[in-house]
């Protein structure tokens, strides 16, 4: 190994693995030991009557919708391409590019709105963004460093495709794309560290004066469960996006060889979505429970106060979104030809998804008249009263997870014969697999109802560990039993088009679900810029009714929404062409 | 084939059962929630 090599993997290891050592050593000088500004309300500039919080808000979802997505599809994108190389099949390397390609019409649009983010931001925040570029110093400097290294690599990423296709050049092309996620990730993790920093606050005394480095204001105790969150979240989100895009795709061609390769990649981008989406629970209960860790007062006011009711409509868009995601995998049961012989299990199926959605989305406390009250004989149903506290919540949720991995197996065995000795005898591991560790979920849930507060919160973890290991054991199972399994012919294709709607439904009701939980997630600050340090004290410093958060979140979502029509319409427009011209081979 | 489907199945039943309360238990107790403890109010 050459010398400079050597020095290169050391920088790289230190900057990794001890990063203080880097980022902190020539902090020092940096110290500003007065507090946070305290604007008063006429330091807030008053535009033309424009509201200063709805615009910011508008923007800063709507940059966070875009990035999630073109952060997300370079990461399945280049697990696609690794895919390519390792199975031989160009299907995935075309299937691949092409998600690529959906990326570069978004990719202006986000860097646009990213812009207005930050004039909205520096023009009605002055104060704030004063505050904020002294707190992080140089790092927003490296952000928009990284920010065009991120252009550069995508757009050699996407552009170099052919060039780069075959041997060894495919492996240079990927590590191209290596660098590209890399970058991306990184930007995400540094504006995660600014969100999370205005929730809990670090690297400062209580008036707000800068006391620490900028890695100590960086690693907040919110920051990597934010950092969780979000990444499985984007996944799941640019799948979800991408598969509205095959939907839009697959109802548009005639050519049934076209329809059949965007059936392929809607079930391919349905099935990213939904496996990003089966961890995201549990990265959000770690999210909370570091938020109760941080402020319990943050977290009542999350779970308990003003914004709870939202988790009941959150529960709906969840309940949407799995039942739109199985209904999507049951019409795919008759791609194949024997399909049909696991069609009939899928009536058992809905009815936990269904059963499960029901118990989501029943509330603790209902919000009732005098009148009511005495008809129900109290504030709480008899029977349904129960299934409001999170024992119920909780199983439910680890149920409909477990079930939809099972839609996903039955759909998966369909078009695979075992050949193995013991196929039979695997299957009845496998069942007892299901059979004991949905006992052992619903179990925990029971515990829940029989125990103080702490276990019933303790047991929550067994429910989750016993969801992985079914999904885990079967996979692992199946691995083995379907080893040189006969495949049975899979006709792509083969798809109701009110099918694809359910693909529709998802990306919609994703969105929907970020800008809501999103709203949460920002709210909790209440009445403060950064948490406990910098009031706020423009005319809007108060949170909204439900009923305007509401409608503010589904103007945003319908925004989008239309964003992504016209950048599915775009896409559609690179490959027409005029009739009477000369057919050229399609250059994109 | 390893025998009897349904021998097997009796089988697995009670290995997974087995690993099921293993996992439980050292779960609940890295909480520092002893399971098999006497939780009424005394």
């Amino acid at each position: 190994m050459k010398i400079s090599h050597l020095i290169a993997l050391l920088t790289v290891a230190i900057a990794l693995f001890a990063p203080d050592l880097v980022l902190a050593a020539t902090d020092e000088a940096a110290r500003v030991l007065e507090g946070a500004p305290k604007p008063s309300r006429l330091d807030y500039p008053v535009i033309a009557g424009i509201s200063a919080r709805k615009l910011a808000w508008s923007m800063a979802q709507m940059h966070l919708f875009l990035a999630a997505f073109v952060l997300a599809v370079p990461l399945f994108a280049i697990a696609t391409e690794f895919m390519s190389v390792v199975t031989g099949d160009d299907r995935f390397d075309d299937m691949a590019r092409e998600f690529m390609k959906i990326t570069m019409a978004a990719y202006s649009l986000t860097a646009l709105v990213g812009g207005g983010l930050l004039l909205s931001l520096l023009v009605f925040y002055p104060h704030l963004m004063g505050y904020m570029i002294k707190v992080f110093r140089g790092q927003m400097l490296i952000y928009a460093l990284l920010f065009g290294l991120e252009s550069i690599t995508l757009y050699i990423y996407f552009y170099s495709w052919d060039a780069l296709r075959r041997g060894n050049r495919k492996w240079y092309h990927m590590s191209i794309g290596l660098v590209l996620n890399t970058v991306g990730l990184t930007l995400m993790f540094i504006a995660n560290a600014w969100t999370s920093f205005m929730m809990s606050p670090a690297g400062i005394d209580p008036s707000g004066a800068i006391t620490g480095t900028v890695w100590e204001a960086t690693r907040n105790p919110l920051w990597n469960p934010l950092n969780l969150h979000r990444f499985l979240a984007n996944i799941a989100y640019g799948g979800a996006i991408v598969g509205g895009y095959a939907a839009y795709m697959f109802l548009a061609e005639k050519d049934p060889v076209k329809k059949a390769h965007y059936d392929w990649m809607g079930y391919t981008s349905n099935f990213i979505a939904i496996l990003g989406f089966l961890p995201l629970p549990f990265a959000g209960y770690w999210l909370m429970a570091e938020i109760y860790a941080y402020s319990q007062q943050m977290g009542i006011t999350a779970m308990g106060g003003i914004l709870a009711w939202l988790f009941i409509i959150q529960a709906v868009l969840i309940g949407t979104i799995m039942l739109a995601a199985n209904y999507y995998l049951w019409s795919g049961l008759m791609r194949t030809d024997r399909g049909a012989e696991y069609a009939k299990y899928v009536k058992y199926i809905a009815v936990v998804i269904v059963g499960g959605f029901l118990v989501w989305v029943t509330p603790h406390t209902l919000i009732l008249t005098a009148n009511e009250i005495q008809n129900l004989g109290g504030t709480h149903h008899k029977i349904l009263g129960p299934l409001g506290i999170m024992p119920a919540k909780n199983t439910a949720v680890n149920l409909m997870l477990v079930f939809t991995f099972m839609s996903f197996q039955l759909f998966y065995r369909s078009s695979r014969i075992p050949v193995v000795s013991w196929a039979k005898s695997g299957n009845m591991i496998v069942v007892a697999l299901y059979v004991v560790g949905i006992t052992n979920i619903v179990g925990a849930g029971l515990y829940g109802y029989i125990t103080p507060t702490v276990y019933k919160v303790g047991a929550s973890v067994p429910q989750v560990v016993s969801t992985l290991t079914i999904i885990i054991g079967s996979v692992i199972l199946d691995v083995f039993m379907l080893r040189g399994a006969k495949s049975e012919k899979v006709h792509w294709g083969r798809m109701t088009e009110r099918s694809q709607y359910a693909l529709f439904v998802l990306p919609v009701a994703f969105t929907w679900l970020m800008g809501l939980m999103g709203y949460i997630r920002s709210s909790l600050r209440t009445n403060w810029h950064i948490y406990t340090v910098m009031k706020d004290n423009s005319p809007e410093n108060y949170i909204p009714s439900l009923r305007d958060a509401g409608n503010t979140i589904t103007a945003i979502t319908l925004g989008f929404m239309a964003i992504m029509v016209f950048v599915f319409w775009l896409s559609r427009l690179g490959k027409t062409i005029q009739k009477g011209t000369t057919a050229q081979e399609d250059a994109t | 084939m390893l025998g009897n489907k349904w021998v097997v199945f009796a089988v697995a039943i009670i290995v997974w059962l087995g690993v099921f309360y293993f996992i439980d238990k050292s779960i609940m107790e890295t909480q520092g929630l002893p399971v098999r403890t006497n939780l009424m109010p005394k």
